[in-house]
């Protein structure tokens, strides 16, 4: 039998050594975990249909350097905070020092600060689940902290642009970790992007803390270029009468796999995960979310669409656990697909457990193709083939785009759609 | 206009059109009625374009073009329109943009501008009252949760939006209360012009009353059983389809 494929020694060596001491440390202590960490593989079930995409080398084991330009795709209104290769770049950065927000990056924090972070970094994630937050644990370069006081309430979003920039082969871990104090509020945008055409690998972790009270909203934007291989996980803990909303619009690549994982923990804490994927050519995506619903008295809502046109893959997993003194427990989980050529292929998969017995929980999961009824009626109106079938797909996903509450990011994201559409539907 | 001639058409290998010979003047309105099963919306959506028709033989031709070489798209833009029996959902897609999509498209297609958001709100308005849809509807997704009288105003609002050469109106007065009925009807009457035609199914001679057609055909089994003035509607009213000969096995197919 062949041996079961290990994560290579060469991912384990130390990166730069900018930190302030405590996370150095952590880092280490990390990497020594690390040893031999298998390797997903078809037979791994969370990684099932993602392992063959999975393509790491010992080039790529290379910390990115920080340098090259850094690029976006937003026209960002307000507050950016620009990272190149996971280490920020202070000079394309910008946002007020405000009363009660502190937006830091690691390598800036005092040795108290750092002590401080070492012990939350990770603690809201189950590293069972996204294996490769250990990863990151082991050689994140750089990051962001942001801790928002009591009742303090960010007047913009923030914008965390995250780009990978490489000539060659080589790899990056972004980190960011948001504490939120109770009642504060603060809406984050993630964009990912990346220039150059070398093969790489983007791993990321974003943690979200939040009080008794805090509202975050979450919006995440993978633009990343083809060639990137792309594992972020985000964690999120929520206290008491929280609520958090997240939109995630990703678009495929070689590898795209986000790990979204939720503790509802507080009661009457409120969470909203809405998800967009699009894929074409031979692109895959990933998305693996999941919900635990740990106190009585919490709502979850979570709505996912995929669009998977050519050869391509799309996969969603949506677990929601409710645990055994969750009463009262709120769950409604959707999950549409749709299918724009015989060739591509989507593969979804609810799973449930239930150990309360007052509760409601509500999936359900659909694929389809676009309804040639509703092509007909649309064309019989003069409306062209292309045109009618851009409306339709439109049409699947409307409803979430629309509610993306930053108009940069929707823009943004309908630009990149129009794009889509233009090569997907270029032969019709 | 419109030249039908030995049209037979099936779908999933049974045949439905048995040979239609059909011929509309510009300034004509004709109606076919008939028994359930017919084909009256097999035909009508064989004009439109619906592939999943075959045509296995006879022709078709618009102003002497032939129709059946067109794709869907093509023949409204060069002036066929059908109302549907029954309108599509398409919730995602709003109203207003589909119907400004599409007379756009027809825009396009004659070689005029193209309408922007505020010029289109404005004429959308104007003819949403015209067949009394309130223009909350433009917001609403195309044909979403509106009411069947309401799905047959917005068929009969895009018609007088998209000004079609040949209007083919499959049942539109089908489920209609009274006053509807006398909206939509003032809508096709408003349509009746020297250079337009009418092709209406229907099964009630009521409609006849508000729209008073030139020819009533009967369809029956696939074919054009009796054709004549509108007479002919009240007589059918009066007396059914068996006077005609029509069997029970062509009704039911
Ligand atoms: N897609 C289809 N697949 C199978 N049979 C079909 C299909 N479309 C129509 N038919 C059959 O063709 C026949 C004619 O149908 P059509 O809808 O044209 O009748 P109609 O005259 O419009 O009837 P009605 O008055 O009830 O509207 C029916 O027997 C119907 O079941
Ligand atoms: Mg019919």
């Amino acid at each position: 039998m062949k041996p079961a494929p290990t994560l290579s020694s060469a991912f384990l060596h130390p990166a730069g050594q900018t930190l302030p001491e405590p996370l150095l440390a952590l880092r280490k202590q990390r990497a020594s975990a690390l040893v031999n960490m298998p390797l997903p593989t078809r037979k791994t079930e969370n990684w099932k249909y993602s392992s063959k995409y999975l393509k790491l080398s010992d080039d790529m084991a290379i910390s990115l350097p920080a340098e090259g330009k850094a690029g976006t795709s937003l026209a960002i209104p307000g507050y950016k905070v620009v990272f190149t290769n996971g280490v920020m770049i202070p000079e394309a950065s910008e946002y007020p020092d405000l009363d009660g927000i502190s937006i830091q990056s690691f390598s800036d924090l005092d040795a108290d600060e750092a002590q401080t972070l070492s012990v939350q970094l990770g603690s809201t994630l189950d590293h069972e689940q996204a294996q490769f937050a250990r990863v990151n644990g082991a050689r994140f370069e750089d990051g962001l902290l942001i801790r928002l006081q009591p009742g303090a309430v960010l007047d913009q979003p923030l914008f965390i642009i995250h780009n990978t920039a490489a000539d060659a082969c080589g790899s990056a871990y972004p980190r960011i970790y948001v504490e939120a104090g109770a009642n504060s509020q603060m809406t984050l945008v993630e964009e990912y992007t990346s220039n150059g055409e070398a093969a790489v690998l983007v791993n990321t972790v974003t943690e979200f803390n939040l009080a008794d009270g805090a509202r975050i909203t979450s919006i995440r934007l993978n633009m990343e270029g083809e060639q990137v291989q792309h594992i972020g996980a985000t964690g999120v803990l929520q206290a008491q009468n929280s609520r958090f909303e997240s939109h995630c619009v990703g678009f495929g690549g070689q590898l795209r796999r986000h790990d979204l994982q939720v503790r509802l923990e507080g009661e009457g804490a409120e969470t909203k995960l809405n998800g967009v994927v699009v894929t074409q050519g031979k692109q895959h995506y990933d998305n693996h979310t999941s919900i635990d619903h740990v106190a009585a008295n919490c709502n979850s809502e979570e709505t996912y669409r995929n669009i998977a046109a050519d050869q391509s893959h799309a996969i969603f997993n949506g677990r929601i656990h409710i645990h055994q003194d969750a009463q009262k427990s709120n769950a409604d989980m959707n999950n549409k697909n749709l299918l724009l050529n015989n060739g591509a292929e989507i593969d979804t998969k609810p799973e449930l457990e239930i150990y309360a017995d007052d509760v409601k929980c509500a999936h359900g999961a659909t694929i389809g193709q676009l309804d040639e009824t509703s092509l007909f009626y649309l064309v019989s109106r003069g409306i062209g083939r292309r045109e009618a079938n851009v409306l339709l797909t439109m049409a699947f996903i409307n409803e979430l785009v629309s509610q993306i509450p930053v108009q940069a990011v929707r823009e943004t994201a309908q630009l990149r759609l129009n794009d889509f559409f233009e090569q997907t539907f270029q032969e019709i | 206009m419109l030249s039908i001639k030995n049209l037979h058409a099936s779908v999933e290998g049974k045949e439905i059109l048995k040979g239609i010979n059909l011929e509309i003047k510009a300034g004509e309105v004709h109606a076919i009625m008939g028994p359930n099963g017919s084909g009256k919306s097999t035909l009508s959506q064989v004009l439109a374009g619906n592939e999943a028709f075959e045509i296995t033989s006879g022709e078709v031709t618009l102003n002497g073009d032939n129709l059946l070489d067109l794709a869907t798209e093509e023949r409204a833009r060069e002036g066929i329109f059908l109302a549907f029996q029954y309108p599509v959902e398409i919730p995602g897609v709003s109203n207003l943009q589909f119907l400004r999509t599409a007379v756009n498209a027809m825009r396009k297609h004659r070689g005029e501008e193209e309408m922007n958001a505020a010029e289109f709100m404005k004429l959308a308005k104007e003819v949403s009252r015209q067949v009394d849809l309130d223009p909350a509807f433009l917001k609403r997704g195309v044909n979403e949760g509106f009411s069947g009288g309401e799905k047959k105003r917005n068929e009969i609002m895009q018609a007088l939006l998209l000004q079609p050469k040949l209007a083919i109106l499959d049942e539109t007065d089908s489920g209609l209360d009274i006053d509807a009925l006398q909206v939509v009807s003032n809508g096709v009457n408003a349509l009746r012009a020297e250079d337009r035609a009418i092709l209406m199914v229907t099964h009630y001679q009521r409609l006849l009353n508000h729209i008073v057609p030139d020819y009533v055909h009967v369809l029956a089994g696939g074919k054009i059983v009796k054709s004549g003035g509108r007479e002919l509607a009240l007589e059918l009213e009066e007396r059914g389809y068996g006077w005609l000969g029509i069997k029970d096995e062509d009704t039911s197919n």
